[in-house]
């Protein structure tokens, strides 16, 4: 009798969880964009990558503009300072101040590590919206640190992707991501991302740390630390062209 | 004539030793000669024949955009199988590789490679590709002892392969050694990776499509469809082409000083018989005899040397040539790590050309230099020859 | 005569001993300069994968180490160099990309007065445009590289490669020269410039991704190299440190190892069967040579002198002839040799298509064996030549050899 009772208890927990995912995963999923990516916005930052040999920090100031449009200027080390890269509709242009070239990244070369940390050009150029390109469902409810989470599982709909499957821990009361599992279409873990110091921002939460991690390799992983982010901010158009580079 | 040979036979078995010291060093310059010239014939031969079993086969039509040198362009070089082509790779006459760039991390490094389709089934090459049936749930893989060294992985391993779809989805299996074989073509091992060709195409997305082909046999007729080069076997194996040549330029130097000396014997011989055998030419000249039909009979005599060691060489060199072309001539240690193609075991090849041009350059070089010292016996007085004077 | 003999024969086999072991070095020579060095000093991580040529793991503090090995092992000349991959782009007149391609570089020392290394890789006889850089700044590209590129002497270039500790680097550079190596993988994509530039474009200041060791012989010695491979090794042992320095002989480097071996081999085999048979070439002397004097032994046993006397001064003679033979002998084919050694046989017309890494020149290479290896045959051979065809004063009749005296 009282097995039952749990067998039925189990029934109506899984039927429930379906009805959430029915009609939430993609709601949530949209709430997540909504946090994460906004109209414009001005960030501070910086970049921490953990080599086997030594750690290194690099800050820069950044411009985006939708999803689109970017724009980075390397701030420190001196050896990158002045460095600004441009993103426009899928391009990628480098400037270096030491050459006075403006260089456009393409081909496998996008594939190459940014700075020397855990994240490709192609990783930071993809930046649309995951409801876009993802299908979503929950598939359960797990503790992140403290915070409650959704467990949700994300499936490309799309062709062009570089991570067909995607894991996503979610914050339930603040709707930002708290994990991220980036696997393979084959179902192998290849990058892990944990997001923390949540902090409230013109009235939006928003991670000001993220933990970038390749699964395969050893390594430290690549450490990104907000120092000051602004949304909606008025950014004058001439910052997205290329002689923006050269100023 | 044929008393000339007759006498300088008489005076070479009289002289002994002598004449046994320089036709022993003269057959040496035979045997040696072959026997070198032969292991260079058989390592162009196996050289070239390792490639065409392990890699290149009779030849290979390349799509246009591959470039072996340059990993980058396997990212384009593929495409589906051309018309032209289909009806070949049906009978088997050509084999259809896909190649593609990955890395795989045997714990936790990170190593690029290049996976390479091929069907379990082929039979143009060497490659134990029949392994990649055996049943596994990983990806079965084939590797080279060189790749397996560099690599340090072991028959049986697994570890995790990744690669990009043509999308540029990542993927990542696991994958399983289940071979490694040996071969001399560090082409065809270096940092490459064996998979099945059904299962890459279905890991990339790239249903029936194709990096390479390569021919069965050398003469195969095929139009070569747009967007897709023909590589002869003669231009896949020009390395070896190089190599062998640079060798058999740096021998022939050797061949010279071994020839030099077996003539610096000869040499030697003819003057003293000369010197000490005055009274007979004076003999042979009161008889009737021309100078120059003198001059012959001790030419005939110094070349007499060259007959006999062709002959002894024969006696021993035969024997020994024929056991070093069915055993071949094993270097006594591990070849596997070459830069070239080169095999442990060579087992040299002797054409009929090269057998008769050294007995013939021998054979000449020790006419002239028997002829040299002969001159002399023109310029002799006879009769003071005759008495056995000293001139 | 005899001497003549003996002196040829010794001199041929000394020379042709030179010529077998430094024709069959050739190709370890040429993997030396270009690649493995005679002894290569690198980090123990960077040993590792060297394979890979992982700069995050290079060599730092080369000014420090380099004066330390200058001053420990003064018989070897040391080189550091950069070995790095990345990009290279040519800039149109807007500075926009006209054309883009990958590079395999190495950063080598070309400005200091004096650098061994432009002569070390024969770069200045494989120019086919421009000169030599001679300022910081400029390098050298290949030749068919520089076609892809469409640039030419005095243009610019920019490598985009990465720093040692990941960053991007973007360096511009003049394009001074190009270069045909003859090889393709090197054809195709190849950028050599100055160490120090390259330091300041990968922000290895003060590294380097090894350092070369070359003995001043201009050949590699196993022996030497292993040994003082395995003493610097073996001081460093208790340094836990994985970025401590390894010192690698080009034996244990790839597959160098049996490349050694089989050269020994090869070259033990043919001095062998030359050795033996010079060895009967001059034993023969030897015996001629008896017999030319069976004359002089005639009157000489006529005269009273006892056989044993004579059959004695006839092998001191002999003992004598060999020495000397050998002597003048080996100096000789010491003295062709070292001119062989020096300017090589040019084989490049016997070959089509001639490249770096097969060597257009035949060189010989003189060993210490060279000053030893003649008495063999020089002196065995033809003491024991005489030997023997003395034997013949014993068995003959006075009278007879008087009468060869005549013949």
């Amino acid at each position: 009798m009282r097995t039952k009772r749990v067998k039925l208890l189990i029934l109506a927990g899984v039927l429930l969880a379906g009805m959430v995912q029915a009609q939430d995963a993609m709601v949530i999923l949209e709430k997540v964009d909504r946090n994460m990516s906004s109209d414009n916005r001005v960030m501070e930052s910086s970049m921490t990558v953990h080599g086997k040999r030594s750690s290194r920090t690099i800050t820069s100031r950044s411009w985006g503009e939708g999803t689109k449009k970017a724009f980075t200027e390397y701030l420190s080390p001196a050896s990158e300072k002045g460095t600004k890269m441009l993103k426009l509709e899928g391009q990628l242009w480098i400037y270096s101040p030491s050459t006075d070239r403006v260089i456009q990244i393409s081909g496998h070369m996008l594939r190459q590590p940014v700075m020397g940390s855990d994240l490709s050009y192609e990783d930071m150029m993809d930046d649309r919206k995951l409801s876009d390109v993802y299908t979503a469902k929950v598939s359960g409810e797990e503790n992140v640190g403290d915070r409650r989470a959704w467990v949700m599982e994300l499936t490309a709909k799309v062709t062009d992707i570089a991570y067909y499957r995607q894991k996503l821990w979610v914050d339930q009361e603040r709707f930002i991501p708290l994990k991220q599992d980036l696997y393979a279409r084959g179902g192998q873990l290849l990058k892990r991302t944990e997001m923390g110091d949540v902090r409230q921002v013109q009235g939006r939460w928003f991670p000001f740390t993220v933990l970038y991690k390749d699964m395969l390799k050893q390594g430290g992983g690549t450490e990104f630390k907000v120092t000051t982010i602004r949304f909606n901010d008025k950014i004058p158009d001439y910052i997205f062209t290329k002689a923006a580079l050269k100023q | 004539m044929r008393l000339a040979i007759k006498l300088a036979w008489r005076n070479l078995i009289g002289a002994g030793l002598r004449t046994w010291l320089n036709v022993i060093v003269l057959s040496f310059s035979f045997v040696i000669i072959i026997w070198m010239k032969g292991i260079m014939t058989g390592w162009d031969h196996q050289a070239k024949t390792d490639m065409t079993n392990w890699e290149i086969g009779g030849g290979q039509i390349w799509h246009a955009e591959y470039d072996p040198y340059d990993p980058m362009t396997l990212n384009d070089a593929h495409g589906p199988v051309p018309e032209a082509l289909a009806q070949g790779v049906e009978s088997g006459a050509l084999m259809p590789v896909l190649i593609v760039q990955g890395t795989i991390y045997p714990e936790g490094r990170m190593v690029p490679v290049a996976v390479r389709g091929v069907d379990p089934g082929q039979t143009i090459l060497q490659l134990p590709a029949h392994r990649l049936d055996t049943v596994t749930d990983a990806i079965p893989a084939l590797i080279g002892t060189q790749m397996a060294h560099t690599t340090r992985l072991k028959a049986g391993d697994r570890m995790i392969l990744r690669w990009r779809d043509i999308h540029g989805t990542f993927d990542a299996r696991e994958m399983e050694i289940v071979e490694i074989f040996s071969c001399t073509v560090p082409t065809a091992d270096a940092g490459q990776i064996y998979i099945p060709l059904e299962t890459l195409r279905e890991m990339t997305l790239l249903n029936g499509e194709t990096t390479l082909f390569t021919f069965r046999n050398e003469d195969t007729a095929v139009t070569v469809p747009e967007g897709w080069t023909l590589k002869t076997k003669k231009e896949l194996t020009r390395q070896v082409d190089e190599l062998i040549q640079t060798k058999s330029a740096g021998q022939s130097v050797l061949f010279g000083v071994l020839l030099l000396l077996a003539m610096l014997a000869i040499f030697d011989t003819q003057v003293l018989s000369i010197f000490r055998r005055q009274k007979e030419i004076g003999t042979y000249i009161a008889l009737g005899y021309t100078r120059g039909e003198v001059v012959g009979l001790f030419t005939v005599e110094g070349s007499m040397h060259a007959v006999m060691a062709a002959m002894l060489a024969t006696a021993y060199g035969l024997p020994f040539l024929l056991w070093q072309a069915k055993e071949g001539w094993t270097m006594p240690l591990d070849t596997s790590q070459f830069g070239m193609a080169i095999a442990q075991t060579l087992y040299p090849v002797y054409t009929v050309g090269l057998v008769i041009s050294t007995i013939l350059i021998v054979l000449m070089t020790t006419a002239i230099v028997s002829y040299w010292p002969s001159r002399r016996i023109a310029r002799m007085n006879p009769t003071e020859a005759l008495r056995g004077r000293l001139q | 005569m005899p001497i003549l003999v003996v002196t040829l024969g010794v001199m041929l086999t000394v020379f042709l001993h030179a010529y077998v072991v430094g024709f069959m070095g050739d190709t370890i020579e040429m993997n030396a300069r270009f690649n493995n060095g005679h002894v290569k000093l690198m980090t123990r991580a960077y040993a590792a994968n060297m394979d890979q040529s992982p700069n995050d793991l290079a060599l730092l503090g080369v000014d420090s180490l380099m004066a330390h090995l200058n001053r420990e092992y003064p018989g070897i000349a040391w080189s550091p160099r950069i070995r790095f991959g990345g990009l290279v782009d040519a800039p149109d007149e807007n500075g926009e990309t006209k054309a883009q391609g990958t590079a395999l570089g190495m950063g080598i020392d070309l400005l200091t007065p004096g650098t061994p290394e432009p002569l070390r890789l024969n770069l200045e006889k494989s120019l086919v445009r421009g000169h030599m850089p001679q300022q910081n700044g400029e390098v050298l590209l290949s030749e068919t590289f520089s076609q892809k590129l469409k640039v030419s002497p005095g243009d610019q270039v920019t490598l985009i490669g990465s720093t040692m500790e990941g960053g991007m680097a973007m360096v511009n550079f003049i394009v001074a020269g190009t270069l045909s190596f003859g090889v393709e993988i090197m054809d195709r994509g190849t950028i050599l410039a100055d160490l120090t530039d390259v330091q300041s474009a990968l922000q290895m200041p003060d590294g380097a991704s090894e350092i070369n060791g070359y003995f001043h012989s201009g050949f590699y010695d196993d022996e030497q190299a292993t040994s003082l491979a395995a003493t610097f090794n073996d001081a460093l042992k208790e340094n836990p440190d994985e970025f401590a320095p390894l010192l690698m002989p080009l034996r244990q480097q790839g597959g160098m190892g049996t490349y050694v071996t089989m050269i020994d081999t090869w070259s033990g085999y043919i001095s062998l069967v030359f050795i033996l048979a010079m060895s009967l070439v001059l034993w023969n002397a030897g015996l001629l040579g008896g017999l030319r004097r069976y004359g002089e032994v005639g009157v000489r046993l006529a005269m009273g002198e006892e056989k044993t006397h004579v059959y004695g001064t006839m092998i001191v003679e002999s003992v004598f002839i060999g020495l000397v033979g050998s002597v003048i002998g080996t100096a000789l084919g010491l003295a062709f040799s070292w001119i062989l050694q020096e300017y090589g046989i040019n084989i490049s017309g016997m070959m089509k298509g001639a490249s770096v890494m097969f060597p257009d020149k035949i060189r010989a290479r003189i060993t210490p064996q060279d000053f030893y290896l003649g008495f063999i045959p020089g002196l065995f051979s033809t003491v024991l030549g005489t030997l023997l065809s003395g034997v013949g004063i014993f068995k003959r009749q006075t009278a007879r050899l008087f009468k060869e005296l005549e013949a």
